[in-house]
């Protein structure tokens, strides 16, 4: 009763307001609908299907935890330990790589001219059909490619270096072009927005570059970085070109078990795999932050105040 | 100049920071024009110009946060510091706006030169908390600084830059972020802290009234350059060009030809009429004929009918209302002369006589730029 009363005074009280509130409440609504249908939705189903028995292209209501007994066989738990081996190393090279570079983008060019074609130079790669910029590499890794031509020539080698390609090191070198921006943009944004002065102020109160670096510019940065590390891994767990055009077949990555469990309409064991990856997706995610936020006892302060 | 041992016993007692000849430039403007200056032991000197006269320019050179284009002397406390980095000269910046390290505490963001010069933690807190309760925030270590308001910020970031014991400290319109009666208090609370330290401030302000209260000296920029150096006297009152009259708050310049000199009095000609005043450029560089400014401030001008001094006929314009006074305009022969009251005079006739005292009145050369 008493609730309904309320109700009412608040409705008169904001009468003038009331039809942006209840747009505001039904965008929220929405926008949340959505993101339950699309992707918390398929997430579970993938859990229930999972855990359900086949019974040739359907399933049997029934609970079990047949198909992560199919799908966890001993070469499939080395697929997946390579693929997060190949990630994680890929991932932290990517920040290596990263991290100087959006730095020097962000505070180290004074032209914006020069800023702004640097930024699309960043993107145009996606223009590019993923299988036609990595197959490139092949050409310049294999047996009669770029580098070996030129080691020959030069009388280096006797005979061509053949690990170069259809190996780890091709994988993990054709992971490394895509995945740049992803690991690039958000520290970039990030790292703009630490103001100037602040690192002004930290060489006038005796800092020297790399001082600056750690204490004010990094722990500032860490939402970028993070998300940069999220951006960047998450969807290299789910790359099968790579692993495809330049593995030959010896670097088998997990995307490419989906592929065949799903060629095979073996739909309850890739339900199982997806679980399992989502699950590793997750507890990689808790990782980084926990690493990140136990860095530096300052870094957590910042990173409280940006989640909450 | 080095060499003698006389000037040798004599360096303790030679200037903190001397410039010489600083030049610099962004792309084709030259903001900085040949600046020289000395400024000495523990002393507060206050760099006033207009918006762009390159006070902040002058000061990020002296941090070395900006490498000037030419320079011929730079030495702090008797070294020279031409090209030592920024992080090397031991000089610290208040910034306009604090600048203060958002991810750290107020007890971190003032141990944090400290913590750079490998102090062990137990020392450094020692030196923070004692440098906070210099500052009045005794008890805020571990706040955060979004939970401070701009007063306390303001004091944080004078704790952070003198807790390492700087030569100078360096302010750039420190002030200029405060609401007015902040600004009255930290303007005291300056002048104590400096008092307190015995560091050397060097403060930019584009505010007369703050040069003029806080400072032992004042520069008065302009454009580039130096137009006056002095004590805040000096520049109250005897400002030397048209430019320093009107900056200094004069509300009363007028142009006018010198007729002849009296002792260190100067009879001007202002538009057919006479009148006297002090000179304040060097007499020997004025000759008769000379373009000549004479400038009055509004509370020396007086009304007055026993024609006393400068004596001249006045038609009364309106009152301006400026809340603890009135300014009242008059036509007058001089042009147009202001005059300042603390109430509203009654019964004053719309055409009387005004006077001004010719000790109040400041004559001096015009520069080329205000011949016409
Ligand atoms: N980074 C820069 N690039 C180009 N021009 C600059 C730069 N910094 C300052 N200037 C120019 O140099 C001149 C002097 O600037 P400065 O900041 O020293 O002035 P200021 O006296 O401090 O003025 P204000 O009172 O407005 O702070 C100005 O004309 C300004 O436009
Ligand atoms: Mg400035």
């Amino acid at each position: 009763m008493s609730v309904i009363v309320l109700d009412k005074d608040a409705a008169v009280s904001h009468l003038q307001r009331r039809p942006r509130v209840s747009l505001e409440r039904g965008a929220i609504i929405l926008v949340t609908a959505l993101w339950v249908l699309g992707a918390l939705m398929p997430i579970l189903a993938l859990f229930v299907i999972s855990v359900l028995r086949a019974k040739g292209l359907s399933f049997d209501f029934s609970l079990t935890l047949q198909a992560y007994r199919d799908v966890l066989v001993d070469f499939r738990l080395e697929i997946i330990l390579r693929t997060l081996r190949v990630v994680a190393v890929v991932t932290l090279i990517e920040f290596l790589l990263g991290y100087p570079f959006a730095i020097w983008l962000a505070k180290g060019i004074r032209s914006g001219l020069a800023k702004s074609i640097i930024l699309v130079l960043l993107v145009v790669p996606f223009f590019l059909s993923p299988a036609a910029r990595t197959i490139v590499w092949r050409s310049i890794l294999g047996n009669d490619g770029l580098i070996n031509n030129l080691l020959l020539s030069v009388g280096l080698v006797d005979t061509p270096v053949s690990w170069l390609l259809f190996s780890e090191f091709a994988v993990h070198l054709g992971l490394i072009g895509p995945y740049f921006p992803s690991m690039v943009w958000p520290i970039f944004i990030s790292v703009s927005l630490i103001d100037d002065e602040l690192i002004k102020a930290s060489r006038d109160l005796g800092a020297t570059g790399l001082q600056t670096l750690w204490y004010v510019v990094t722990p500032l940065a860490v939402p970028g970085i993070v998300a940069g590390f999220l951006f960047t891994a998450i969807p290299m767990l789910g790359d099968n070109v790579a692993s495809t055009l330049l593995g030959g077949g010896r670097v088998a990555l997990i995307a490419e078990s989906f592929d065949d469990l799903i060629r095979a309409m073996n739909f309850t064991g890739a339900a199982a795999l997806g679980a399992i990856l989502v699950v590793a997706v997750i507890a990689t995610a808790l990782i980084i932050r926990w690493v990140l936020v136990h860095l530096d006892r300052n870094n957590g302060h910042r990173l409280k105040v940006m989640s909450s | 100049m080095e060499g003698t041992p006389a000037i040798c016993a004599e360096s303790a007692r030679s200037p903190i920071l001397q410039l010489g000849g600083v030049w610099h430039s962004y792309g084709a403007v030259t903001v900085l024009h040949n600046i020289s200056l000395h400024v000495e032991r523990g002393e507060f000197l206050t760099l006033l110009g207009p918006s762009g006269s390159g006070k902040s320019t002058l000061l990020r050179i002296i941090a070395g946060l900006e490498n000037p284009q030419k320079v011929a002397m730079m030495l702090l406390d008797g070294m020279d510091i031409t090209w030592a980095p920024a992080n090397e000269r031991n000089v610290s910046t208040v910034f306009q706006h604090f600048a203060l390290f958002p991810h750290m505490s107020v007890g971190e963001n003032v141990e944090y030169s400290l913590k750079l010069r490998r102090i062990p933690a137990p020392e450094r807190r020692r030196r923070a908390e004692s440098m906070l309760s210099l500052v009045r925030l005794t008890g805020k270590y571990d706040r955060r600084i979004y939970q401070l308001s701009g007063g306390e910020r303001q004091r944080v970031a004078l704790a952070r830059s003198l807790v390492m014991g700087p030569d100078i400290l360096l302010l750039d319109e420190p002030l200029g972020a405060l609401d007015e009666r902040l600004r009255l208090d930290m303007q005291r609370e300056l002048i104590e802290l400096r008092r307190a330290t015995g560091v050397t401030f060097i403060l930019v302000t584009h505010s007369q009234e703050e040069a003029v209260s806080m400072s032992d000296r004042i520069a008065l920029m302009r454009a580039g350059t130096i137009e006056q150096l002095g004590s805040p006297n000096d520049l109250f009152s005897r400002p030397q060009t048209e430019f320093a009259a009107r900056f200094m708050g004069f509300e009363n310049v007028m142009h006018g030809i010198l007729r002849a000199k009296r002792g260190d009095l100067a009879e001007v000609d202002v538009g057919g009429a006479t009148l006297l005043g002090r000179m304040v450029s060097k007499s020997a560089a004025m000759n008769p004929g000379d373009r000549v400014f004479a400038a009055i401030r509004a509370e020396h001008v007086e009304v007055d009918c026993q024609r006393t001094g400068n004596s001249v006929t006045a038609v009364r314009g309106d009152p301006i209302y400026k809340g603890r006074y009135y300014d009242i305009p008059f036509s007058t022969q001089l042009g147009t002369l202001i005059a300042r009251f603390g109430e509203l005079p009654v019964n004053l006739a719309c055409k009387t006589n005004i006077t001004f005292s010719p000790e109040r009145c400041v004559v001096g050369v015009l520069g080329p730029e205000g011949i016409h």
